[in-house]
């Protein structure tokens, strides 16, 4: 039985987040386990997606976002400190979105493309580096004979863990999915799924999804946001057969006031 | 509370319904199965043998339902605590009315071959036996927690009572004259309703399952005493 007391690989603190004056999330605090798949649970616009892009900077893209209070570490350094290199940050917690996005290019390309970004320019330790992420994304054997073929052939089942083997290839420790399976058919989620089983061993995973029943499978620690806070936090087998919180309760189940 | 998904809330009002259909018709059986026994009553012995299919029919709705409401609308949380402690008291129910309508064939034994007015000795271990049975339901029904958890207690007294009626039947077994099959019925009617208590318990602890998330089952067994290491 996992469990929370695991060392934490990210440790958010009292965190307070807004869009401009709009404030979505609230006294946000949670340790989330290494090496362990943590579900990320609510209904729309409850700050679950917005969490999780707090946790490789993405949302600093967007104007106006910011944290107000509280903090985010990740391995132990805040990730807000100025010293903290964002691009270094996102190498080391990769995202894998809601619809794939492969570059128009060959699958061979698409996951070399983050490690010619770094700097890497060795062509066999390249070939060997596509290799090792195209296997641990479970891709391999579907695509050896044509690594120079585009990306925008394969399935959308493939495309996606293509995704997950590009970020992969940089060699992160941390893997952000926010609604992964959701364009995909049951095959395609199922392959998904195990391969998120997998890739646990080595990684950290958060996964937002609106799939209920993907989340009591695949993950082990579970967390209902509602409104902007985090209303419970436990392991998935409890949360889902007894949650402590009446509100989890009630959107679980489905149930309305 | 209502789902969002009305033919959930069916669903789950359609098991609770067969359940609590399937208790009222086993406690009938028990109290026609005992009445039959009591007054040698022949025509109402017969009338539980046939009422027992109505039992087995709702046995089959209630595993239906509940298979149908974990494929459907996949529970959790009250939800899935109530389908399976729903689909387990059932079985329990079940086990229960075959008890009565085993009570009801050994009345009609007893009455055939050579009744006794002894009958009337498995009268408190009923009295005892259809509390439980009832006590257990009621704690189903009013989401009594602590009702149920009290049954285990309960039963110990079922079970003094129980050892004590057959030591006696046995003694009558014994008796140089007393070597009637009747006294043999009556030992198995009376370890039937012992059987009624501890299945009752049983629902009890589904009970305290279903409202409090709790496993109490097996709690009260004695710990085995530590097994000493060979010497050498």
């Amino acid at each position: 039985m996992p469990s929370l007391s695991q060392p934490p690989s990210i440790d958010v603190h009292d965190m307070h987040f807004s869009y401009g004056d709009a404030c979505a999330l609230k006294s946000i605090t949670l340790a989330i386990p290494e090496n362990r798949v943590t579900a990320m649970i609510g209904p729309s616009g409850c700050g679950k997606s917005t969490l999780l892009r707090c946790f490789n900077r993405m949302n600093d893209e967007i104007p106006g976002a910011r944290v107000t209070h509280g903090s985010i570490h990740i391995g132990g350094i805040e990730i807000h400190h100025p010293s903290v290199d964002v691009v270094k940050l996102r190498r080391n917690v990769g995202m894998i979105f809601q619809k794939s996005n492969p570059f128009p290019r060959s699958i061979h390309d698409n996951v070399a493309f983050g490690l010619q970004l770094h700097g890497s320019q060795n062509r066999d330790l390249i070939a060997e580096s596509v290799e090792s992420a195209l296997r641990s994304a479970a891709l391999w054997d579907e695509v050896k004979d044509r690594l120079h073929d585009s990306a925008l052939g394969l399935s959308g089942g493939q495309q996606q863990r293509l995704c997950i083997a590009r970020s992969l290839a940089v060699k992160p420790r941390i893997l952000l999915m926010d609604e992964p399976c959701s364009a995909l058919d049951p095959i395609a989620t199922a392959k998904i799924e195990d391969l998120v089983r997998t890739l646990k061993e080595q990684y950290t995973l958060i996964i937002v999804t609106h799939n209920m029943q993907q989340a009591s499978r695949i993950s082990d620690h579970t967390a209902f946001f509602y409104l902007g806070e985090l209303i419970e936090f436990s392991d998935t087998l409890k949360l889902f057969s007894n949650p402590s919180n009446p509100l989890t309760e009630n959107y679980i189940r489905g149930t309305f006031s | 509370m209502p789902h969002i998904f009305r033919d959930y809330d069916n669903a789950i009002r359609h098991l609770q319904e067969y359940l609590l259909t399937m208790a009222a018709v086993t406690r009938q059986n028990l109290e026609q199965a005992m009445q039959a026994l009591l007054r040698s009553d022949i025509d109402l012995a017969n009338t539980v043998i046939a009422a027992d299919t109505d039992v087995d029919e709702l046995e089959r709705k209630v595993d239906q339902t509940g298979m149908e409401i974990l494929v459907r609308f996949h529970p959790v949380a009250t939800d899935l605590r109530l389908v399976i402690a729903s689909m387990k008291i059932s079985t329990n129910l079940e086990r229960i009315s075959d008890h009565a309508v085993g009570i009801a064939k050994r009345a009609r034994k007893i009455h055939r071959s050579q009744p006794l007015q002894e009958v009337q000795w498995i009268e408190p271990l009923y009295t005892h036996a259809y509390a439980l049975l009832r006590d257990a339901m009621d704690s189903y029904t009013n989401h009594d927690s602590a009702l149920g958890q009290s049954l285990h207690a309960k039963d110990k007294e079922l079970d003094r009572l129980h050892k004590q009626l057959t030591r006696t039947l046995s003694e009558q077994l014994e008796k140089p004259d007393g070597g009637s099959a009747s006294w043999l019925h009556l030992i198995f009617i009376a370890r039937s309703l012992e059987r009624i208590g501890d299945l009752s318990v049983n629902i009890g602890e589904e009970v305290v399952f279903l409202e409090s998330s709790r496993d109490i089952r097996h709690e009260h067994r004695k710990p085995t005493p530590p097994t000493q290491p060979p010497s050498p």
